[in-house]
Formats: C-alpha cells, sequence, structure tokens
C-alpha cells in the first residue's frame, strides 16, 4: 500500500518533535538534511527508529537508508517498497 | 575590588514550557534542557555587553539527569528501541551545551550535580580570577514522578537563571544576600518592582 506524503510528514513531526512545524509547511520535495528542514545526524538515527516503529522497516546501516531520505517524497516511495505484508 | 552584580534574574516552571516557543529545536529536548533554556531566555539578558567568548555558563541540576535516564531507559522495550535523540541528553550538562548553542556564548563552563550550593560561588570566582568577565547561571530542579520514586525525593520542574556580572544595576553577590540562587531571583524581582513603582509614582 502507497504511504501518502502527509501521513508521513505528520510521523516525521511527532518522531522528532518538530515544534510550530505543521505538514503543510513541509515541501515533499525539499532535501530533508541541511537546508529544507535543517535536520541533523541526531534526527536521521530518530527517523531510522520511526521507520522500525511504525512501518516495521528496520535499516542496519544508515549509509543504506542515506539515499531514502532526500526527501519526503522519496521516503514515502521508499517505504512503500520496503515495508513487509501485513501478517 | 569590584563587585559582582546580579543584573537579571528569571524563574520558570513546566508551566510556562507549554507556552514556550523557541523554534523548532526546542521541542526534541528533555524537559532539564528545556527548563534551563527558558530560564536563560527570560533573563533577557544583553550578552552583547561582553565578547561572547568573555560569557561563562555554571549550571547545578538537582539529580543530575535521572529523570532523563529513566526515560531513555524505559523505550528498550519499545519497537525501535531507544531514542538516539534522548540518549544525546543523558548527561547532566547538556543542557549547557542548548545555552551556549542558542546564545552563541563560548567562554568556561561549569556543571554541578546537587542541590547547587556551590553554583554562584563558583561562578564567582570564575569572574574573580579572570577567566570570564560575565557567567550565566542556572539552577535545574527537575525531577519526574518516576525518578522521585526512585530516590525518595519530591518531584519537581522548576529552572532559575541570574545574569552575574562586574558591576552595573542589580541584587550585589554579598554575604548578606546570600549565595541561594531561588532566594536571589525573589529579591531581585522585589527590588526590580519596587523600581518600577518608584518610576510610576514619580512620572
Amino acid at each position: 500500500m502507497q504511504v501518502s506524503p502527509d501521513e508521513l510528514k505528520a510521523k516525521i513531526i511527532e518522531s522528532l518533535n518538530l515544534q510550530d512545524i505543521t505538514p503543510d509547511q513541509i515541501d515533499n520535495d525539499a532535501p530533508l538534511f541541511g537546508a529544507g528542514l535543517e535536520l541533523d545526524s541526531i534526527d536521521a538515527l530518530e527517523l531510522v527508529v520511526m521507520l522500525e516503529k511504525n512501518y516495521g522497516i528496520v535499516i542496519k546501516d544508515i549509509e543504506e537508508g542515506r539515499p531514502a531520505f532526500e526527501s519526503v517524497r522519496v521516503l514515502a516511495d521508499f517505504i512503500t517498497a520496503r515495508r513487509p505484508p501485513p501478517s | 575590588m569590584d563587585n559582582l552584580v546580579i543584573t537579571a534574574a528569571s524563574q520558570v516552571n513546566d508551566g510556562d514550557l507549554l507556552t514556550a516557543r523557541l523554534g523548532g529545536r526546542f521541542g526534541r529536548m528533555d524537559r532539564l534542557s528545556q527548563l534551563a533554556l527558558l530560564a536563560v531566555e527570560r533573563l533577557g539578558a544583553a550578552f552583547d555587553a561582553q565578547p561572547r567568548d568573555r560569557v561563562g555558563i555554571c549550571l547545578a541540576v538537582r539529580a543530575g539527569s535521572l529523570s532523563t535516564d529513566v526515560e531513555y531507559w524505559k523505550g528498550r522495550d519499545l519497537a525501535g528501541g531507544l531514542s538516539p535523540t534522548l540518549f544525546t541528553y543523558t548527561l547532566p550538562s547538556s543542557a549547557i551545551g542548548e545555552i551556549a548553542i542558542r546564545h552563541r556564548l563560548t567562554g568556561p563552563n561549569l556543571c554541578f550535580v546537587g542541590n547547587g550550593p556551590a553554583l554562584l560561588v563558583e561562578a564567582e570566582d570564575l569572574i574573580r580570577r579572570g577567566e570570564t568577565d560575565a557567567c550565566v547561571c542556572v539552577f535545574c530542579d527537575s525531577i519526574t514522578a518516576t525518578a522521585a520514586e526512585l530516590i525518595q525525593e519530591p518531584a519537581s520542574a522548576q529552572a532559575w537563571a541570574v545574569f552575574l556580572e562586574r558591576n552595573g544595576e542589580g541584587v550585589i553577590l554579598s554575604p548578606e544576600n546570600g549565595r541561594d540562587i531561588a532566594s536571589l531571583c525573589v529579591n531581585f524581582c522585589a527590588r526590580k518592582s519596587a523600581n518600577e513603582t518608584n518610576h510610576a509614582s514619580l512620572a
């Protein structure tokens, strides 16, 4: 099942405790790190935890997950492709 | 010898955190860092009066990072495991880093665990020894109910901050005024309120 960018943005905001940021303020194609939301390496680790907690996706090597964190849209596609089927 | 003067003082509690808006990063901090950072923010102090590398930070925390340690450890049973963000706050001195980053203060810093009687004594010493010209001093009393139960002490969520400088307007650090930061904050606020009343009656 396709993960919607809006659902994902809400989960990102919740897991990173981003104050005063609403999903509609996050551009689906803006970089998550550096510019854009200005997330850092600790946030990247927190997103890895969020993926496991919410979608059952385990990333053992942060380098493996790096391309997936390019933007909300790319991450949503990554989750859709990698999430385990419902049991 | 120069007088050391408390030129700004503040006190905050967990109720103040509900309305605090200190940017997107504030939300990810643990409660101890949030309280400490908010207390410093409420000082409204003019840190620009000195070069930023001449302003020190002294922090005392009643139970160290115990509350955050407990909260972090609770995460071991959750899917996804322990929170990497929370891990960065499992050090009592984390709040010093947050204060230093937000206000770009690069002077010396000290962190004490306990009720903080040494806080202002050490801050005074830093200034008198010439290591710094001013010091942000914060006492953070942040203990969650779970942590309080562990150490058989009352839960709390408060922080006090003072800005200590050479000379200036405010409460002089003296044996008569003591070294208790909470009492000095009350003293400072009473003095400020009296000054404002005097100014209003003269106007």
